[in-house]
């Protein structure tokens, strides 16, 4: 079953193959029955959050190193699902005002493509799987921004998404070799391995490269800019709100439960990494005059907090650290999907261009104050919560980082609201050439709305999701020591 | 069968006998017919290359010697052997292309590719510095004329002469090392070798090292790699695929039984052949960066590749072997499909090697796109293909093997990574869309499907389900 739902995105991108490019209506329709047939597929799995997880395993590969197609899911991996099915539906659904009818279906392939990899990491029980799956999502990014992106700006954005996560993939591959050179099987989920100290250190820093330029964390941020600008909104919502958090979850399944005792020795460098992706990301975003980009910014800042979390070695931090990654994948998603709105409407996304849209479109004013307010961390949505829990649990442990990543909170309604205020409110501007932009039409209402519920839903039951994760990862017997709370 | 002294096991020379009476065939058919067509005559080289299948066949997993020991069909020779013929029957497809270069004489260039592959069988087999000899002789005589074939084209001409002239020099070093080889240890074959291996006199190491001089021009192990991009860029699409795939495939088990047989063992007498290993991933993959023509873009790739198999050799280990065949497979899958595809743009027709052609060739010929994308993926070691299950042997091989086997492994991921953009720059060029003027490219001939097609189901299947295929090497062994 979850091997279904991993493959059920790849085949409605071949159904979409067999359907003529014309046809654009039952394009859309097939590729959008694909992502909620995905989504209502993986909803299934939930109940088995709390519990214990749901596995297949079958013979793959014997020899040398063993490995086996081992496919999971538990209380922490269900929540990277869910984010998944539960953004690409409205992802494929923005996609559907892709500007050039005749290449739509490609597009549409390549995002389901790119969901079935994410949805292949996140139930990956084999480390040999995830590896797979851990560079195979590139190449639907690559494609797209090179093929249909349609500027020169993404086709070299494309280079740099590329190299650099491909090169951290191949450190990865290293790691991965030399660590089961020690365990004779790619199946380390299970077990606990005696290493040496120095050999723990080597193998955590190979995994760590990887998963912090995925993720991006400073100073590994150079690729982020350009492709997140870069490509189509409905990409980007699912880059910024899913495929970032390959990274952090590649740190909370593998990197520190196999490494214990590097991740501790790691944690101080790991921790001012954090910290400066933090200040620096929101700085960034304070002095950005492109709407994207600021966005992708306060991505690099928002993801900060959760790798401080998680090298915080509390007893919340796993919790929290979850709680946040689903908050800003909804978040992000939905400020990229509604920046991708205007774009739409005035051609550009530099600050400077335009401004003013609230006369004009209410809905979309709405929309915007929602998000907007949401990544500035106001109580009562999601972002407050993620934020909260992360900063309250860190402190308990790391008192002297977390008081530099509360600047954060500031810095957020500074970037925040300039976005809101230069997008939304003075008089109405729009570029010379380009018509009165009209208010947000009603599949664009109905494709942000469930984000926007289920951020204000988290945002006042914060427990229903974090009562849900387990405090220690439930795969691995051992793991740190985490502090109780005082 | 016993002739004066000598015992022939014509089981055991089976495919070697198979390719000689079909190359004779074909220079008989060309001789008493008269204007017979180069489809037959390719035909029946590929008919050929079935039978030496069909005669490989039986000698799976099989282990015995004949001519009084001098060759030997056993795990060093089996999948070599079988790539060598796979190569051969693909060359020969693809020089059937209506615009294919074969010199007009296309019984002579035939039954010439036929022969070469007999020299690389001989190699694959031989156990001994003569035999080595000898096939390593018949196989680069034959492409030195090979690699001329596509006179009036200077390009050719130049391919030629270079790779006769470097070559012969290669040959000096062979000849020269074999004989101090024999001067230590007092006899010509390997197994009596390995005593002098492992006490390394004087006489030993420098013979040892003048033939890895040899086998390592005809690998194009850098820094004897001068001659590859020139000669790969100038000689014939289809010779050029068949000398990155079958000289590699023959000179590997050389080199493969070479090290097994003689050391046995991690020796220091092998860290030359690292040192050239950790060089030739980096040359050929910094090399490769600003290559704007196909063919010698995968030449300088072919030369990386080579380093990436020596990895498999690292540590001298268990599984050493079986990983090499694995990523040589891979390679011959990957390599010979591209280079199918280029030969298909232009049937067979040289111009259409220049990146130029292939801009948005994703619009044009999306299969054909597709294709390639897979082989180059492939080559670059993307999740998913036979390049990756390829690479992943190579580094077990590598980080296994001790320090300098970690220095290779090391060497192969730095190589990788520069490589990225070597293969991907080809797969940017077909998926950016273009407006205006594009090149026609045409050509869709089913004898470039064929490799082609099988090429993507080879590189799929080692890449989904490796072990089926590891069972079936493992076993040969």
């Amino acid at each position: 079953m979850i091997s279904v739902l991993v493959f059920l995105p790849a085949l409605f991108a071949l159904a979409l193959l067999c359907v003529p490019r014309a046809n654009a209506s039952l394009l859309k329709g097939i590729a959008l029955a694909g992502a909620l047939g995905t989504f209502a597929l993986s909803c299934v799995l939930l109940p088995v959050a709390p519990a214990g997880a749901a596995q297949e395993v079958s013979d793959w590969i014997h020899g040398a190193v063993g490995a086996a197609y081992h496919v999971r899911v538990d209380g922490i991996s269900v929540w990277f699902v869910l984010l998944t099915t539960f953004l690409t539906v409205p992802a494929v659904w923005a996609a559907f005002s892709y500007r050039d009818l005749a290449r739509l279906r490609g597009y549409l392939v390549l995002l389901l493509l790119f969901e079935w990899t994410l949805l292949g990491l996140f139930t990956a029980g084999d480390l040999l799987l995830f590896y797979i799956y851990w560079d195979l999502m590139l190449i639907p990014v690559f494609l797209a921004l090179v093929a249909f992106a349609d500027t020169p700006s993404a086709r070299r954005a494309a280079w740099g998404y590329l190299i650099y996560n491909l090169a951290g993939g191949l450190v990865l591959l290293a790691g991965v070799i030399a660590l089961v050179l020690h365990t004779h099987t790619f199946e380390v989920l299970n077990g606990s391995f005696p290493f040496t100290p120095v050999l723990q250190r080597w193998l955590f820093a190979a995994f760590a490269l990887a998963f912090l330029i995925k993720t991006p964390v400073f100073p590994f941020h150079a690729w982020m800019p350009a492709a997140y600008t870069q490509s189509p909104s409905s990409l980007v919502a699912i880059i910024s709100g899913v495929q970032s958090k390959a990274g952090l979850y590649g740190f909370i399944v593998f990197a520190l439960p196999l490494f214990p005792d590097a991740a501790q020795y790691f944690a101080p460098a790991m921790l001012v990494l954090a910290v400066c992706s933090i200040l620096y990301g929101a700085l960034l975003a304070i002095a950005e005059r492109n709407a994207k980009t600021l966005v992708a910014y306060s991505s690099l800042s928002h993801l900060g907090l959760v790798l401080l979390a998680l090298f915080a070695f509390n007893f919340t931090s796993l919790p929290a650290g979850v709680l946040m990654i689903v908050s800003h994948g909804l978040i992000a998603a939905a400020l990229f999907l509604l920046v991708g709105f205007i774009e739409e409407r005035t051609g550009t996304n530099e600050l400077a261009a335009f401004g003013g849209l609230a006369a004009v479109a209410p809905r979309l004013w709405v929309y915007m104050l929602i998000a907007g307010m949401a990544v500035l961390g106001l109580p009562g949505l999601s972002g407050f919560a993620g934020e909260f829990l992360i900063l309250i649990g860190a402190w308990q442990t790391q008192p002297v980082y977390t008081s530099f990543a509360l600047f954060t909170v500031v810095l957020a309604a500074v970037y925040a609201l300039r976005l809101l205020q230069g997008t939304m409110h003075g008089p109405l501007r729009v570029p010379a050439d380009v018509p009165p932009p009209r208010d947000l039409r009603p599949r664009e209402l109905g494709l942000v709305a469930p984000l926007l519920v289920m951020i204000f839903f988290l945002g006042v039951w914060p427990a229903w999701l974090n009562d849900r994760v387990p405090a220690q990862n439930p795969a691995i017997g051992h793991t740190t020591a985490l502090v109780q709370p005082r | 069968m016993t002739i004066q002294g000598v015992n022939f096991d014509f089981g055991i020379l089976g495919p070697i006998s198979v390719l000689v009476i079909t190359g004779l065939v074909v220079l008989l058919v060309d001789l008493v017919g008269r204007a017979v067509p180069r489809v037959v005559l390719y035909g029946i080289g590929v008919a050929g290359c079935a039978g030496a299948f069909i005669a490989l066949a039986p000698l799976y997993g099989r282990s015995a010697t004949t001519v009084n020991g001098a060759f030997a069909t056993d795990r060093f020779s089996w999948g070599f052997s079988a790539v060598l013929i796979f190569t051969l029957a693909v060359t020969l497809l693809l020089s059937s292309l209506r615009n294919a270069d074969d010199g007009n004489s296309p019984a002579s260039y035939a039954a010439l590719l036929i022969f070469c592959t007999i020299g690389g069988l001989i190699m694959a087999g031989a156990t001994t510095l003569i035999g080595i000899f000898l096939g390593i002789e018949e196989l680069s005589l034959a492409l030195y004329v090979l690699a001329g074939t596509g006179y009036p084209r200077p390009a050719s001409e130049e391919a030629a002469l270079k790779y006769v002239l470097l070559g012969s020099l290669a040959s000096g070093f062979l000849i020269y090392g074999s004989a101090l080889l024999y001067g230590s240890a007092g006899s010509v074959s390997l197994s009596a070798l390995s005593a002098a291996a492992s006490s390394l006199p004087l006489l030993f190491v420098i013979g040892f090292g003048l033939l890895l001089v040899g086998l390592a021009f005809k690998l194009a192990l850098s820094p004897f790699h001068l001659w590859t991009p020139d000669v790969y860029e100038g000689s014939p699409i289809a010779i050029t695929a068949y000398m990155t795939v079958a000289v590699k495939a023959a000179t590997f088990a050389v080199l493969a039984r070479f090290v097994y047989t003689v050391f046995g063992h991690d020796s220091v007498a092998l860290v030359p052949l690292w040192l050239l290993a950790i060089f030739s991933m980096l040359v050929g993959s910094f090399g490769a960066l600003r290559q704007r023509n196909l063919k010698r873009l995968l030449a300088y790739s072919s030369i990386a590749q080579a380093g990436f198999m020596v990895v498999a050799l690292s540590g001298v280990g268990e599984y050493g072997l079986s990983s090499l065949l694995f990523y040589l497979v891979a390679y011959a899958l990957m390599n010979l499909g591209a280079f199918a595809v280029i030969a298909m743009l232009g049937d067979g027709d040289e111009a259409y090697a220049d990146i130029d052609a292939y801009r948005a060739l994703f619009y044009r010929r999306p299969w054909v796109a597709v294709a390639l994308t897979l082989f180059l993926f492939s080559l670059a070691g993307i999740p998913g293909t036979a390049g990756f299950y390829g690479k992943v042997l190579l580094l077990e091989q590598g980080f296994a093997g001790g320090p300098w086997g970690i220095a290779l492994a090391l060497a192969l991921i730095a190589g990788s990574i520069v490589s990225i953009y070597v293969y991907f720059q080809v797969v940017w060029a077909m998926f950016v869309p273009q407006e205006g003027e594009q090149p026609v490219t045409a050509g869709n001939s089913w004898l470039t499907w064929v490799p082609v097609a099988v090429g993507v189901a080879g590189v799929v299947a080692l890449g989904v389900i490796p072990q089926v295929f590891v069972s079936i090497v493992s076993s040969s062994m």
